[in-house]
């Protein structure tokens, strides 16, 4: 009878445990998109058409466009060769860009 | 003791003139050489001539952010280490050169492929020319005939050009390009020179975004983040940093000093 209480109790920790960490993990993806694997085009081009209003940005929006550029990274990483080279500079010259005019707003 | 003396000072003389000769005086290449990148990451490996871009057709055509960002072109020769596999992917040369219709409808040809018809045999050395003999489909004189004349480099004013609507460089490549927002026109600035008497540059943000966009110079060629925190020298850029990157190799070169420093002496 004992041992069926403590199943029960772990039971419904394990139950609480797994609700809230989908919650926490939910909140987190509305704040901050992960793209999956297939999305990684669509995200590396809304982030990377960006560069043109670079200066327009707050720092804030300029932070969470580095941050956007650094989480599609290991996803470019996971192509073939080609695309791989192509793309890993592409992203580099955009996040660069926003880097820099991060550190620009932020000395002035 | 006095004879020593003054063989030793001749010799010393000699020896000074001789090294002051021995420094590497660069050939001015010709117009249409002006701009020509010769790329051999692989292809003397692969058994084929060494490549020759010429930046005077593809300038004419298309603007620098379009290859050297959109398609992912390294701003210095060999840098890209393109692979024929590349090309074959569509990726570099092959976004463009692959057989389908370019912007003026007219097929390009395709780069490099892994089989090559009997009737196409001739087509690597459409690239891959590098000490050929090969008379190019495009040829310098004809091509730039109309185009307005500047005093060097090719020995085109292509600011000119397009603001006279004789060439039309194209910014988006379908598939490739992203789509974005028109740049807002930048603030043109001067730059005081450090010689007194030479007159101010006018940077025009305008002429240099347009074709280039801003993640081509910033940062990789300007670092500086704030005006006058960098300190250019004329010797850097004339060994080919900062403006030089691009002022000694493919547009207007460094010689003609009124391009850039044209703000009158006060």
């Amino acid at each position: 009878m004992k041992k069926l209480r403590i199943f029960f109790l772990l039971l419904a920790v394990a139950v609480i445990a797994s609700v809230s960490h989908l919650k926490v993990e939910n909140l987190l993806m509305a704040a901050d998109p992960v793209p999956a694997q297939e999305d990684w085009k669509s995200e590396f081009e809304a982030v990377c058409s960006k560069t043109q209003d670079a200066m327009t940005f707050s720092t804030d929006e300029l932070k969470n466009l580095i941050a956007r550029c650094d989480k599609l990274k290991p996803l470019i990483d996971k192509l073939d060769e080609s695309p791989r080279k192509v793309y890993l500079r592409r992203l580099q010259l955009c996040k660069d860009l926003f880097v820099f005019v991060l550190e620009s707003k932020e000395r002035k | 003791m006095k004879r020593t003396l003054t063989v030793m000072f001749l010799v010393f003389i000699l020896a000074a003139v001789t090294f002051a000769q021995t420094g590497v005086k660069k050939r001015r290449p010709l117009p249409f050489e002006y701009g020509r990148v010769v790329i051999n990451n692989y292809s003397e490996k692969a058994g084929l001539a060494p490549v020759v871009f010429d930046h005077w057709l593809h300038r004419a055509k298309y603007t620098c952010r379009l290859c050297h960002v959109d398609i992912g072109f390294a701003m210095k020769s060999g840098a890209t280490a393109i692979k024929a596999s590349d090309n074959i992917s569509g990726y570099y040369c092959g976004a463009c050169h692959n057989k389908k219709p370019g912007p003026d409808g007219k097929k390009v040809f395709e780069s490099c492929s892994t089989t090559v018809p009997p009737e196409e045999k001739t087509r690597c050395l459409r690239c891959h020319f590098l000490g050929k003999n090969v008379k190019p489909e495009y040829d310098f004189v004809n091509f730039t005939e109309r185009f307005p004349k500047g005093r060097f480099g090719n020995g085109i004013d292509w600011e000119k050009a397009e603001a006279e609507g004789l060439v039309k460089p194209i910014d988006f490549l379908e598939g490739v390009s992203i789509k974005r927002q028109s740049l807002a026109v930048q603030k043109d600035f001067s730059l005081s020179p450090k010689l007194e008497g030479m007159p101010d540059i006018i940077f025009s943000h305008k002429k240099h975004t347009v074709w280039s966009g801003c993640e081509l110079c910033h940062p990789e060629i300007f670092i500086g983040v704030q005006k006058g925190t960098t300190k250019y020298s004329m010797i850097e850029i004339f060994s080919g940093k900062y403006c030089g990157v691009c002022h000694t190799s493919v547009a207007f070169p460094l010689t003609d000093c009124q391009r850039c420093h044209t703000k009158a002496v006060q």
